[in-house]
């Protein structure tokens, strides 16, 4: 009862901060922060629930991104056509990938570098298909499905808010339970009758879903797509986003990806120290708190209560 | 109900199961017996589908479930328990139990599970309320919110046991479950494993000695070098001579 009355409370701040602050540059700070949420907590459901490193995450993104453009302007079904094809294109391509992954049994390292290698293939292919990519240069999105910075607020928030109640639902259910077993002991879960291949084959391709509509908004936001988007950086980015955040609760990413995105933005010094300042605050609050940031509050409303 | 027909399992040139056969009835509380290295935890490993036999047949109720996966033999309604207790680090016996629920669930609702996603409220009551019974039954009420760390020996082999049951198994296969124990441990295990007979429950137990076992099972099988050298009560199989060669200088062991 608690917990939901937080919840409700965190919403309605939320809902109502637009009324707040006029300003354009927290709002579309925000906008971005919640996109990288939700590719943080979808991430996690993948990463911290089921327990695979996958490092396939950034390419299901950037794949989607992409995807939503070209089935817009070749298909002629629009944006919202091209967000529901690019979500089904980027669902059938995770569960080729990650059905060869598990049928061969990868785990932790292997499983990251192989499907590293899936997620190169696929920035690879976006950088040379230059008829249809325009390959290095990337595209400038023309159309503005979604006009002004306080609609997209309100379209991430909502975003987000799915996202976050479809990873919950799962994680709080018998998948979830199984999700746990596969992470802390697949060889038990196997004899306890959990299929452990069907269950880590939908964590990731639930996962990758949730990224590929992260990556539709995302890249219409921003105003363009580049291959960057599909890049290492990108996975790198979407971890430390979870692990400052926290593991252990499906909306701890979002915390993470709060400070990660506004951090950039709020460090005012030259690129170069910008960068050198950025990695030491990392570094420094994952070697601090190792349950993330959620972890730590956690740990300190506990102390005191 | 499980009927094994020449089962045989060779790792490179050594030989750990040989051309084995038997059947286990149901109802009963059946022992498999023998010096360590006999190839009973490899033949359990076997039927439930933790290891692919080389060459034979298991009849799982006229079905020869032999090279089948082990979540597969679990669903039709077979399951192991491990020697070296197998847990969920970080998860309390509760938790445990919920997991091992996932097959009852499956069960009984097949895939109008996937329903529950989205309003589990009832599913999960039910499924905690077994787990409930399930510790009861299993003497660790009292472990019930201790996470795996903290639990003792023989609190650990004993929810590898309430797993086990969580799904609703027709056959348990329990690896020595009393190895590593105390008698007092032992007892209890004892106390356990008559509830579930009581029940209707059909048991295979293995250990490396007769011990506890004497009094409880229906019917023994003695192994060696993965053959069966003896079959019968234990009381017979333990009078059987080439049973005590088996164990000879160990004799007091298996006794």
């Amino acid at each position: 009862m608690k917990r939901l009355a937080g919840t409700a409370l965190v919403a309605a701040a939320l809902l109502a901060l637009p009324l707040a602050t006029q300003s354009d540059f927290v709002l579309t700070i925000l906008v971005f922060a919640f996109l990288q949420g939700m590719l943080a907590v979808s991430f996690n459901l993948v990463f911290g629930y089921a327990g695979q490193l996958s490092m396939f995450h950034a390419a299901a993104f950037g794949i989607a991104a992409y995807a939503t453009h070209l089935f817009g302007k070749h298909l002629g079904v629009g944006y919202w056509g091209g967000v529901v094809l690019a979500a089904a294109l980027v669902a059938a391509i995770s569960v080729v990938v990650g059905a060869i992954c598990f049928r061969f049994r990868l785990r932790e390292f292997y499983f990251a570098v192989v499907t590293l290698a899936f997620s190169e293939m696929a920035r690879l292919t976006v950088l040379n298909w230059n008829s249809m990519t325009n390959g290095s240069l990337g595209i400038n999105l023309q159309e503005r499905p979604i006009d002004g910075t306080l609609a997209w607020y309100y379209v991430a928030l909502g975003a987000l808010a799915i996202t976050l109640v479809v990873c919950w639902r799962l994680v709080h259910s018998w998948m979830g339970r199984a999700f746990v077993a596969i992470r802390l002991n697949d060889e038990l879960g196997d004899t306890l009758g959990i299929n452990v291949f069907r269950y880590k084959l939908v964590a990731f391709t639930a996962g990758s879903i949730m990224a590929a509509f992260a990556g539709s908004l995302y890249a219409y936001f921003l105003g363009s797509l580049e291959p960057g988007l599909l890049s290492i950086d990108t996975s790198l980015g979407i971890i430390a986003m979870v692990l400052l955040g926290g593991r252990r609760a499906v909306a701890a990413p979002v915390l993470g990806a709060l400070v990660l995105t506004a951090l950039p933005h709020l460090i005012h010094f030259s690129a170069e120290i910008r960068s050198l300042v950025y990695g030491a605050i990392l570094i420094f609050s994952i070697l601090v708190m190792p349950q993330g940031i959620y972890g730590a509050a956690a740990q300190l409303i506990r102390r005191h209560a | 109900m499980l009927e094994v027909r020449g089962l045989t399992k060779r790792f490179g040139g050594l030989t750990a199961v040989a051309e084995l056969s038997f059947s286990i009835v149901q109802g009963e509380i059946i022992g498999i017996f023998g010096p360590n290295g006999s190839g009973k935890t490899t033949l359990l490993n076997l039927v439930a589908g933790l290891a692919r036999p080389t060459s034979g047949v298991i009849l799982w109720q006229g079905t020869n479930i032999a090279g089948w996966q082990a979540h597969q033999i679990a669903t039709a309604g077979l399951v192991k328990t491990f020697q070296n207790p197998q847990l969920f680090p970080e998860l309390t016996a509760l938790e445990h139990l919920l997991i091992a629920g996932h097959l009852a669930l499956k069960r009984r609702l097949g895939w109008q599970r996937l329903a529950t996603l989205f309003r589990h409220a009832q599913a999960s009551q039910t499924l905690a309320h077994r787990a409930r019974e399930v510790l009861a039954l299993c003497r660790l009420d009292a472990a019930r919110e201790a996470r795996a760390a903290e639990l003792s020996y023989g609190e650990e082999k004993m929810l590898g046991v309430a797993m086990g049951l969580m799904c609703e198994p027709q056959l348990l296969l329990l690896d020595e479950p009393a190895s590593g124990l105390g008698a007092e441990e032992i007892a209890n295990l004892e106390r356990v494993l008559r509830d579930l007979k009581r029940e209707g429950m059909t048991l295979c137990v293995i250990d490396h000695k007769v011990g506890f076992l004497r009094q409880l099972a229906d019917r023994a099988i003695s192994l060696h070098h993965g053959a069966k050298i003896a079959e019968g009560t234990p009381e017979e199989v333990l009078r059987n001579p080439s049973v005590v060669s088996a164990y000879l200088g160990r004799a007091h062991a298996a006794i």
